[in-house]
């Protein structure tokens, strides 16, 4: 995030916002906050939501009082998707109690090129021999190994209760599949990395690839003719959620700051620079503040106002909420090393 | 030989601490994470911390898994990166300390240097354009005919992780064999010219010898660069190429330290038997030359 | 020199210098154009922090680590338990780097240590110790402690004898010691990325953006500006060696003529 941001928020309240960047993966985090002094350092972590339960085990984070959020109750995709008992919660809250602010709502597919595979309409194409040697998937079970217990699940090669979280059995067959696919040559390379994913777009090292939206925007921008599918399976849904730190040393006053910037993203400007930026689906404010604001040229207010219509979309026809810490995540990590040693 | 006069016991004070102080914080900055790391690794994963405890969980999980084979791999690939790297920075070396004009020596030394002020991350996956189906070394081959489709073995393989490992961490080596060959006294080798004996004799009798701690130091590096690697397994190696880091930090994205800490810890056992080892094998005084005293 | 030479030694630093001809190319060809990346550069806060950063922690751990080196490798002859200490300092080099990371980060909570600069700097000498321990051993090791003695039967003062007599002598590896010492808190990533607290460097910006949202145009920029600047002061440096040379060739006459 640059500073052009912040300076915004930076003049509403009393406070400068200093941003670091870290990771996105759950050792990340929590090596920041345990082993780093990171409690002292910072003071909202905003990441892909899930995290709760072992963030709030280690005590690294604290409730949200929503009432001190101004934007909360507006925010009508709170209660759409991400209600208490839904799935959804889960990206936000731990035992009925909301800790993250949701910042960002999305839809994953998988991208594709059009020119080298024609319309592509189901996640089965990444598995498809026709493509075989040109097809990439994330390094992380919880996407790239969700998509594909979806795809099992779906088209009946599997009998899978929930995608979101395999039992242990489910999780062996979908690694099985997995490793199968792998011996034949199926897979190019695992990617790591956002830089990566776009770049082998751009430079057609693989024509199908299991990825996020921004990167097929990112890749278009320079110049490819990437699409992101819609497939007839579902798609994978979650949410990014900004984390109070459980900062033992705070003062109220800091805290008062820290309400203010989560407010602040909760805020349609925030949700209309980010839905503009990322192509990610932020709040409800941000398509309307977009529309009537001189912040925002009539171009990038339509584009905003698409963005959002077309993830609503995808949130209706559903799919799988992605879980970033199954039950049996231990398993889930042993069983990637299996696939990936194969 | 006269006795050496009695010095202050001011200066003697001063001189241990000056040999002591530094080594002690030292020992204590390295030893204190080991044994950190160590104890850990027989804690028991109760959630998502960790209770104190005296279990072999970790190292039972560790050693009936796929990591074990992952260990082994890096090990293996650790030491035949370095071989091939001591067999190319050791002639560049030579040449730079025999052959190269002295007043270019300096010159040659940091060219090697500045590939280091690219980002390592950003190097490596350089190598992704370079490499590609569409990159330039495909392109060059398809233009000039001598391939008809793209060569898929050039990336994302064995070889471009060695390369990766290799141009990273070879330019690393270069230095400590220089410096130890420029130590050298000529006359030595020029004694064993005048006693008849053919260059190539008095390289492997007189030169290599003396240069062995530098050798030594450049195998070193090699190694523990190679070894410790993740990064270059990631970006280069396709399909889930695995190496000792991509292991410990997978156990870590679940917040398994113990198991994280085992992995360690087996394998700084490992390198320390090897370690041991070698310095039963090979005298010491061949690496550490004239810091051993006259023989 | 022999053409053979410079063959090998040109294809060796062929390869090794082709991976940083994309990011050059980026840099011109990315983004809003080659001039606007160069002020992009400028513009982007949190990496001239990282800049500074980097360059402070650059400097104090290439001054710090030759000399904590230098006692360790003066201990290890004096004391002679060569084996003990060799194993002391090589064994971190054996830990994986983020292993070592994390456990090191926990001794400073243990020790009250904060995540700032000071951890940042110890975490990279604690890093680059043993490569400059080594450095300073292969050059010891073609030192003869005779003359040392000897000076010190003329009546010198240790002191004096060391730096009259040995200094010069391992001032190579000294240096050298520095200058890798530089170059590894440079390229440092991962260590000080579980230390940093709120401060950046220049890498685990770089790290961070690359993992999560990409690199821009001012970045590849940024690596382009420093590649130039040194071989700029590389070549500097070609041309100051050759007058010295010149210069000392030309003195040597005088003193024959």
């Amino acid at each position: 995030m640059t500073r052009k941001d912040w300076s915004r928020l930076e003049g509403l309240i009393n406070a400068d916002i200093n941003v670091v960047a870290i990771g996105n993966s759950p050792s990340a985090v929590v090596n920041q906050l345990v082993a780093g002094g990171g409690r002292r350092a910072f003071d909202v972590i905003n990441i892909v939501g899930g995290m709760q339960q072992p963030l709030v085990d280690a005590d690294l984070i604290l409730p949200i009082e929503v009432d001190r959020l101004s934007h909360w109750d507006a925010n009508h995709y709170i209660a759409d998707f991400l209600a208490p008992g839904t799935p959804g919660f889960d990206f936000i809250g731990y035992q009925d109690t909301v800790y993250g602010v949701p910042t960002v709502l999305q839809a994953d597919s998988f991208a594709y090129l059009p020119d080298e595979t024609g319309e592509l309409d189901s996640l089965g194409a990444l598995f498809d021999p026709r493509f075989r040697g040109f097809v990439a998937l994330e390094d992380n079970y919880t996407t790239a190994g969700q998509k594909t217990a979806l795809y099992l699940q779906q088209s009946g090669l599997a009998d899978i209760d929930d995608p979101s979280n395999l039992t242990p059995g489910e999780l062996r067959t979908v690694i099985d599949f997995l490793i199968e696919k792998k011996q034949e040559g199926q897979f190019r390379l695992l990617w790591s990395s956002f830089e990566q994913a776009v770049q082998l777009l751009v430079s057609k090292e693989v024509h199908v690839m299991d990825c996020w939206e921004p990167m097929v925007i990112v890749a278009n921008q320079q110049g490819a003719n990437v699409r992101y599918a819609q497939p007839s399976e579902g798609y994978l849904l979650w949410a990014m959620a900004a984390y109070i730190v459980n900062n033992p040393t705070r003062s109220e006053e800091q805290l008062e700051a820290t309400y203010q910037m989560l407010d602040f993203m909760l805020g349609p400007w925030y949700g209309a620079t980010i839905t503009d930026m990322r192509g990610y689906m932020t709040n409800p404010l941000a398509a309307d503040f977009a529309r009537e604001s001189d912040a925002f040229d009539q171009a990038t207010a339509e584009r905003v106002a698409a963005i959002d219509e077309d993830v609503k979309e995808k949130f209706e026809f559903g799919g799988t909420w992605q879980n970033r810490w199954p039950d049996e995540v231990d398993l889930y990590e042993e069983e990637w090393q299996r696939f990936k040693s194969a | 030989m006269p006795r050496q006069a009695a010095r202050p016991v001011i200066t003697r004070l001063l001189q241990r601490g000056l040999y002591g102080a530094p080594l002690a914080a030292v020992a204590a900055l390295v030893v204190g994470p080991l044994a950190v790391m160590v104890m850990v690794s027989f804690w028991t994963r109760t959630g998502f911390s960790m209770t104190p405890d005296f279990s072999l969980a970790a190292y039972s999980t560790f050693l009936g898994s796929t990591r074990l084979d992952i260990l082994f791999r890096s090990l293996w690939v650790a030491a035949s990166a370095t071989l091939i790297m001591l067999l190319i920075a050791y002639p560049a070396a030579f040449l730079i300390a025999r052959r190269v004009r002295t007043d270019a020596v300096r010159t040659v030394l940091f060219l090697f240097a500045v590939p280091f002020l690219v980002n390592y991350v950003v190097r490596t996956f350089a190598w992704t354009e370079i490499l590609g189906r569409s990159g330039w070394v495909n392109t060059m081959l398809l233009n000039l005919g001598v391939i008809g489709a793209p060569l898929d073995w050039l990336l994302y393989s064995q070889f471009s992780v060695y390369l990766g490992l290799i141009t990273a961490y070879m330019p690393f080596m270069v230095f400590p064999i220089w410096l130890s060959l420029s130590a050298i006294d000529p006359r030595l080798e020029q004694a064993s010219w005048m006693l008849g004996e053919t260059p190539r004799q008095t390289f492997w009798r007189i030169t290599l010898p003396l240069s062995l701690p530098g050798v030594f130091a450049a195998a070193l590096f090699g190694f523990v660069g190679a070894f410790g690697e993740f990064a270059i397994s990631t970006v280069l190696g396709g399909t889930g190429y695995q190496l000792l880091g991509n292991s410990v930090i997978s156990a870590l994205n679940v917040i398994n330290y113990p198991l994280a800490a085992a992995i360690s810890t087996f394998s700084v056992g490992v390198m320390g038997v090897l370690l041991l080892i070698w310095f039963r094998v090979f005298d010491l005084r061949l690496f550490l030359g004239k810091i051993m005293g006259r023989t | 020199m022999t053409r053979g030479v410079w063959l090998f030694l040109g294809a060796v630093l062929g390869v090794l210098y082709l991976p940083l001809i994309p990011p050059v190319l980026e840099s011109f060809r990315a983004g809003d154009g080659f001039i606007a990346n160069y002020i992009g550069i400028a513009a982007n806060a949190v990496l001239m922090e990282g800049i500074r950063n980097t360059a402070v922690l650059g400097l104090t751990v290439a001054v710090i680590t030759p000399l904590i080196a230098l006692s360790v490798a003066q201990t290890l002859r004096a004391w002679g338990r060569a084996r003990l200490i060799l194993g002391l300092i090589l064994l971190p080099l054996f830990v994986p780097g983020v292993s070592m990371g994390l456990a090191t980060a926990l001794v400073f909570q243990v020790i009250g240590l904060e995540a700032s600069m000071v951890s940042m700097a110890l975490v990279q000498i604690l890093w680059a110790l043993p490569f400059a321990t080594l450095l300073l051993l292969t050059v010891m090791a073609g030192f003869d402690r005779a003359y040392l003695e000897a000076a010190h039967m003329l009546g010198a003062h240790p002191l004096r004898a060391f730096i009259d007599i040995e200094l010069p002598q391992i001032w190579p590896g000294i240096l050298g010691a520095g200058i890798f010492s530089l170059i590894l808190s440079f390229n440092e990533t991962i260590r000080t990325s579980i230390v940093q607290g709120g401060s950046n460097t220049v890498q685990t910006y770089l790290w961070s953006q690359y993992q999560q949202v990409g690199l821009t145009p001012p970045l590849y920029a940024l690596m382009t500006l420093l590649i130039a600047l040194t071989l700029v002061l590389v070549g500097l440096l070609a041309v100051l060696d050759r007058r010295l040379l010149a210069r000392r060739q030309i003195d040597a006459a005088d003193l024959d003529a």
